[in-house]
């Protein structure tokens, strides 16, 4: 049980995560509007996305780590 | 018994153990894996055209959109992501009950997403509406030269694999429904699960190239 709650948790922190880069580029758009700045910002979210929601590691791991990951 | 009529058995117990072969699970598992991660790499190809013919066409201009409509939309999307990965990671647990509130809690944002962007921002219906300062109808018009243009490519694009994605989660949801997965087998639940997200993550560059970056032209 608390193996998902951590799992929940994680999901929820890479939530926050996203929601305040998102925060991040209006404003950066709003105030200096730097095109390197905000697609760099983008580049953040999307390595948060790939890594922590996409599970991109499962292409190279083993069943039984994936196993463990999810159960952690 | 004659070589031909042997040769002939053989064949036909080869045939026979050929579709009766099952690779094991995990085996198959990591094919599907790759074999979706590769559909999504291709899609870069797609996506990655338009995202780099904005930049081309627009420079450091953009159209004037309504910001506070594509913050919206992009937060939408922000939190399906995170009911989807919610619903994933209670499939992965066999906690059935919350996969299924968090898939259809995802479905219903991504239907939001999509009128958002066709109903509101496309304006197909020809609306105006000024409530609380904002405009919530765009402006812009299809005929209205390279602005229209990428604009209206970029998100019928991805308006197209939000409707699809749609779909993958509600075939998905009555798999599950019915009972079709387990923490020990939900494949299917994964794979919907990376769509979504990849679907998501092509919007953390559409937003910016179209909402945010460069001067907007009038």
């Amino acid at each position: 049980m608390s193996n998902k709650r951590s799992a929940f948790r994680l999901g929820v922190y890479v939530f926050l995560a996203l929601a305040v880069l998102t925060g991040l580029e209006f404003w950066v758009s709003a105030s200096f509007n730097s095109a390197v700045v905000l697609l760099v910002i983008a580049l953040v979210k999307a390595a948060l996305i790939v890594q922590y929601f996409m599970h991109v590691a499962r292409l190279w791991q083993e069943e039984s780590e994936i196993h463990g990951e999810g159960h952690q | 018994m004659s070589a031909a009529a042997t040769h002939h058995d053989d064949r036909v117990h080869d045939e026979a153990h050929a579709h009766h072969f099952q690779p094991p699970y995990n085996v198959q598992l990591k094919s599907n894996r790759l074999g979706l991660w590769l559909f999504c790499f291709s899609e870069i190809f797609l996506f990655g055209a338009l995202f780099a013919a904005r930049f081309y066409l627009w420079g450091n201009t953009r159209p004037e959109l309504s910001q506070v409509l594509g913050l919206i939309t992009t937060s939408v999307l922000l939190v399906s992501s995170f009911f989807i990965n919610r619903g994933e990671v209670a499939m992965e647990h066999g906690d059935r009950r919350t996969f299924l509130r968090s898939f259809m809690a995802t479905a219903v944002l991504g239907a939001i997403f999509f009128v958002g962007v066709v109903v509101l921002e496309w304006n197909i219906f020809g609306l105006e509406l000024n409530l609380f300062g904002v405009e919530w109808f765009g402006h812009l018009r299809p005929e209205d030269g390279v602005y229209a243009g990428i604009f209206f490519a970029m998100t019928g694009m991805h308006a197209l694999h939000v409707l699809s994605g749609i779909i993958f989660i509600l075939l998905v949801w009555n798999n599950g429904r019915k009972g079709h997965f387990s923490a020990e087998r939900h494949w299917g639940v994964e794979a919907c699960a990376i769509y979504w997200h990849y679907v998501d993550v092509v919007w953390v560059f559409f937003y910016p190239a179209l909402y945010l970056i460069g001067a907007p032209v009038h």
